[in-house]
């Protein structure tokens, strides 16, 4: 029997980048420090603040509202949840109830908003338009700018002085390959602990992203969590392909995608003055903030035809 | 002498025998179904363990894949 290097009890993982075996209790005092530790470097979430959660479902998200309800207990904040409904039948059906589920466990004021209210069609709808019409844009363009737009759009009605994301160390690593691949610096230069872009943007927070996926996914499942694990249907191509080859080096190279993330740190400074700096305004459509006529949501509902509502997200009795 | 253990993908519905040389870890196991271990949590006869713990005849390993990527 393998055991714990700290405690000598049993061992539930090897972390092999540390050297070392953790058991079930040394695990999860480890996860919650590491988090703790991101928040406090970072300057993540200051006394009293109000703290918007984008909880879909999935673990890093649920995994991220639990440890910060326990963080904001007290008088250090409090939190807020708030999921995307995109409209993916078959996956995102099976994680809202969890999302809710999690939310009403701690007693945490939960809010819904969907594609099909916002933008009058699902993710699914517009996925089918796109490939009529040929616009050669695959289903992760319209989801990722679609839902930050939303939960930014959401988190600033209910007020909230930060927006919370549960982006792990494998998101990070991948999304700096991806804009490496892309040779995309302006995107590359956002992936911060904290981005807070423009007036109108609720700064972006993400305190898990020191944290391995295997070890959210871990945490969850020592603590007994209820969360959704599967796929996304539409997930293929590049995305897929960098998160395998950055798994299969960490497999064979441990520590690997530590030391991405901390050479993308060291580098990062130097990128500020090779970004340029965009002049804000309100998008002519939706009035949503972009440093374009039209903003990225707009433009590309444009393309399939389709306009947002302008209308408030949430009720302003429900906040 | 090989001895037979029991390998379950958790969320799919069949289990696989597999035989392995006595003392080959998980971690063996893994590479060999072709799982990647930066990707799952495996549970021994029930428990969550690492992956360096050796097999033994009749174990049931059961594989959950933890890595959605999203
Ligand atoms: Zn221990
Ligand atoms: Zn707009």
């Amino acid at each position: 029997m393998l055991r714990c290097s700290f405690c000598g009890r049993r061992a539930v993982y090897h972390r092999r980048y540390a050297g070392v075996f953790l058991c079930d209790r040394c695990m999860i005092k480890s996860v919650e420090r590491r988090f703790r530790r991101a928040i406090n470097q970072n300057k993540l979430v200051n006394p009293g603040e109000r703290i918007a959660v984008a909880v879909s479902g999935g673990k890093d998200s649920v995994a991220c509202l639990h440890l910060l309800h326990n963080y904001c207990r007290g008088k250090r904040g409090e939190v807020v949840a708030i999921t995307v409904d995109e409209g993916i039948k078959g996956y995102r059906d099976g994680s809202l109830p969890l999302a809710r589920e999690n939310a009403e466990i701690l007693g945490v004021e939960h809010h819904l908003v969907s594609f099909k209210s916002a933008f009058g069609a699902t993710l699914d709808e517009m996925v089918r338009i796109a490939a009529k019409r040929g616009t050669g844009l695959n289903p992760c363009t319209y989801c990722g700018v679609m839902r930050r737009h939303l939960l930014n759009q959401a988190a600033r009605e209910l007020r909230a002085d930060k927006l919370a994301t549960g982006h792990n160390l494998d998101d990070e690593t991948q999304a700096i390959m991806l804009n490496y691949v892309r040779a995309d610096l302006s995107r590359l230069y956002r992936l911060a602990p904290i981005y807070a872009p423009r007036e109108g943007f609720v700064p972006r927070i993400k305190p898990l992203r020191e944290i391995p996926e295997k070890e959210i996914g871990l945490y969850v499942l020592l603590k007994g969590i209820k969360v959704h694990l599967a796929v996304c249907p539409y997930a293929s191509g590049i995305h897929t392909e960098i998160r395998d080859f950055l798994n299969s080096l960490e497999a064979n190279h441990p520590n690997s995608k530590f030391m991405i993330l901390r050479m993308f740190e060291e580098i990062r400074p130097y990128l500020k003055e090779a970004v340029p700096e965009f002049e804000m305004r309100g998008c002519e459509r939706c009035g949503e903030p972009t440093s374009t006529r039209l903003c990225k949501t707009c433009e590309l509902l444009q393309g399939i035809g389709l306009a947002k509502r302008r209308k408030k997200l949430i009720s302003d009795g429900d906040s | 002498m090989a001895v037979e253990v029991r390998v379950k993908i958790v969320g799919q519905r069949s289990t696989r025998r597999v035989k392995v040389e006595p003392g080959t870890t998980i971690a063996e196991l893994l590479k060999k179904v072709g799982q990647n271990r930066e990707t799952v949590v495996v549970r021994l006869n029930g428990r969550i363990v690492a992956e360096e713990e050796p097999l033994k005849k009749g174990d049931l390993v059961e594989i959950l894949p933890v890595v959605t990527g999203g």
